[in-house]
């Protein structure tokens, strides 16, 4: 590790996000799947709603996790208050509803809104579109932070393999669908707009031979339709998708990069903090969870040469001594991780400032209540 | 059933929630049954590179490659998968390049829902099905490092949407044979890798659900990073009843083993990492109860290895484990 990044770890491991839930607006916790971005996303949300703000957790996982841990037995996709925290309301996002509800904002028509939403497409696109689901997402953030009904949203992210997918969503969805292809394919020569329908005319060109070979020719005729239905709403994504990613790169906003200490995790919360960086998005800091504490200072003399001998000396012995030597060997190994955890951190940060860093230990138990969540977010929220 | 029999699939497809390693388990699986004189092919079907990294050899693409003897590997994408599709049915390089320009995978996935997902397993069914010159087959065994939990149910399924959505042509027919490999029990087991923690235990005992609804065969449960016990049963108790810091400071002082002058407040925290290891075991053994209440599956517990996370020496070190618990 070089001096520079050391200096880097050592200051960001003084911050904390004390500042973040007391000041921002939307909290997004994003990170690899599986190192606990919906339980750190509650426990921000918790230390919100402590220092009397309006506050508001919105989660998108499927698995239905944040219920778990605010011991809820379900989340509806309307806010839901939290017992025992006073000013928390959870939900969990309906892609469908909010799909739906982006789609009769957006058509001109009812009829054509209708139209769309009964096309057999439709209904799979959520599932078949990379980014679908995060654009809803930020869609949904968007339309509750411009309702103001809260002083601050809490939003984790779905555990999508490209990282960052929800930052490219809007973007990706709305080239997506005014994209060169699909023109092409709509026809060559006429907007898509007047092609509704007329499939026939739009089979002369080269892919659309191929492809009802392959396909068979209804399925494409449903397909243009349903493409050529979105064409009068292509000006309303874009808009909404601009007005998104600039409420996600203002100060109003902050990101949280959540990790584990293994290698994969640290490589991908490397390629977030980047990322981030690069889109100058404003990140609020890198929690590490999981992690194994350094021994407590009164057993840093504990050092590796003679713990061995005394080791294998107290196994010979009955179980008081036996318990004794498995003790140690149990601080000895500890400590081992300890600093692998830590070399693997600064390896992953390598010449990357993440602002703020909480590592976060291992907790004795699996957190599946208000009581853990506080647990957890005293290490997020020290003061 | 029986846990020797899992080398005989054609098709091992390994999922679990993210972050429980289960590309560790499925290299080492792919090592395992190499060493057993099983010609193997690993394959990734994300593109986020673990097995190059693990392996550290050079990044994997849609070639096959030999990275170790016996050992194949492959990424499988779908721009690459689609382009070989399109080539076998049509030919003409020419063609399939321009259907395969910068968005039209993007297209083809909205297209037909699931259908990258088609095109990826469609890949794994060509390999499975696949004969050398002398008719026998080209694999023993194929492994697939499969998306994580909360997508396999669907990862899995689109062949089968597909089969609905297509009535007829060829996507159809090669769709529907990719549904007869998925459902045929013999040659294609499903793996589960959890950890002894709720929030895993708890999506793996909902995915096993999933997955046996979907008629696919769910084979033995891998349980990663079970922590060792290192107490037997006496110290355990010994250190649970009432082992005082004075008492503990003393016995490690006959061991010769000093803990200078902070004694008391050193073996009063080393105590207290046993207590919390203990508890950590209790909770161990309640999920261990849970799978076993919940879940009709043989399960193989991989033990946790102290800083070697997703290295080669894991593998190493469970592929070792496997082969015995295999054969």
């Amino acid at each position: 590790m070089s001096r520079q990044t050391g200096a880097v770890l050592e200051g960001a491991r003084r911050r904390d996000f004390t500042q973040v839930v007391a000041e921002r607006g939307v909290i997004v916790c994003t990170g690899p799947g599986g190192v606990g971005k919906t339980t750190a996303a509650a426990a921000l949300a918790i230390a919100a709603a402590r220092r009397g703000r309006r506050t508001l957790v919105l989660t998108i996982d499927p698995a239905r996790r944040l219920a778990q841990s605010l011991g809820l037995r379900e989340l509806g996709d309307e806010p839901h208050p939290v017992a025992g925290v006073d000013g928390l309301d959870a939900m969990m996002l309906d892609m469908k509803r909010t799909f739906d509800a982006v789609i009769d904002r957006h058509a001109p028509d009812p009829r054509r809104a209708e139209r769309i939403k009964t096309n057999r497409f439709y209904t799979q696109l959520s599932d078949s579109l990379a980014g679908t689901q995060e654009y809803m997402a930020m869609e949904k953030l968007y339309e509750l932070h411009a309702s103001g009904g809260y002083d601050c949203l809490v939003v984790d992210t779905p555990p999508t393999r490209s990282a960052l997918d929800f930052l490219d969503a809007p973007k990706r969805l709305t080239d997506f669908l005014e994209g060169r292809f699909l023109k092409l394919f709509l026809s060559p020569g006429m907007s898509a707009g007047r092609a509704i329908g007329r499939v026939a005319a739009l089979s002369s060109g080269l892919f659309l031979k191929v492809a009802s070979r392959v396909t068979g020719a209804d399925l494409l005729e449903d397909l243009g339709e349903f493409f050529a239905s979105f064409e009068d709403m292509y000006e309303g994504f874009k808009y909404r998708a601009q007005a998104v990613y600039r409420l996600l790169g203002s100060h109003t906003c902050a990101f949280v990069v959540v990790t584990s200490p293994e290698t994969p995790a640290l490589r991908e919360a490397r390629y977030f903090l980047q990322r981030l960086a690069q889109d100058g998005m404003p990140t609020a800091g890198l929690v590490v969870n999981r992690t194994t504490p350094a021994l407590p200072a009164a057993l840093s003399g504990l050092d590796g040469k003679s713990v061995p001998a005394a080791v294998s000396r107290l196994n010979e012995g009955g179980p008081e001594q036996r318990a004794a030597g498995a003790l140690l060997r149990l601080a000895v190994d500890r400590a081992s991780v300890h600093r692998r955890e830590r070399q693997a951190i600064a390896a992953a940060l390598h010449g990357v400032d993440p602002k703020a860093l909480v590592e976060v230990p291992l907790m004795a138990t699996d957190i599946h209540d208000v009581a853990g969540l506080e647990e957890l977010g005293a290490y997020l929220v020290r003061a | 059933m029986d846990i020797g029999s899992l080398l005989d699939a054609r098709l091992l497809i390994v999922t679990g929630k993210g972050g429980v390693g289960k590309s560790t388990v499925a290299a080492a699986l792919a090592v395992a049954a190499a060493r057993m004189g099983r010609k193997t092919c690993l394959v990734e079907v994300e593109g986020r590179q673990a097995f190059s990294r693990l392996f550290e050899t050079a990044p994997w693409d849609f070639t096959e490659r030999e990275f170790r003897p016996g050992l194949w590997g492959l990424s499988i994408d779908p721009d690459a998968s689609l382009a070989e599709y399109l080539e076998m049915f049509y030919g003409g390089r020419r063609l399939s390049q321009l259907v395969v320009s910068s968005t039209a995978v993007e297209f083809a996935t909205a297209a037909a829902p699931g259908i990258k997902d088609v095109l990826l397993v469609g890949k794994v069914k060509e390999m499975e099905r696949r004969r050398d010159v002398d008719g026998r087959l080209h694999y023993d065994l194929i492994i697939v490092d499969a998306p994580p939990t909360g997508r396999i149910v669907r990862f899995l399924r689109a062949p089968e949407a597909a089969t609905e959505l297509v009535g007829v042509g060829p996507i159809r027919s090669q769709a529907q044979q990719v549904v007869d490999l998925l459902l045929n029990g013999q040659r294609t087991q499903v793996l589960l890798v959890t950890l002894l923690e709720e929030m895993p235990v708890a999506e793996t005992v909902d995915a096993v659900a999933a997955l046996r609804e979907l008629g696919v065969n769910v084979g033995p449960l891998f349980v990663n990073r079970v922590l060792q016990e290192r107490f037997d049963e006496q110290s355990r108790k010994a250190l649970a009843d009432d082992l005082e810091p004075a008492e503990l400071t003393a016995l490690l002082a006959e061991a010769d083993l000093d803990l200078g002058d902070l004694g008391l407040e050193a073996a009063s925290a080393l105590r207290d990492l046993g207590m919390a290891h203990l508890r950590r075991l209790e909770l161990q053994q309640q999920m261990r109860e849970v799978i076993e209440r919940e879940l009709d599956l043989p399960t193989i517990e991989l033990p946790y290895v102290y800083g070697a996370e997703l290295g080669s020496e894991a593998v190493t070190m469970l592929a070792t484990e496997f082969a015995q618990v295999m054969t």
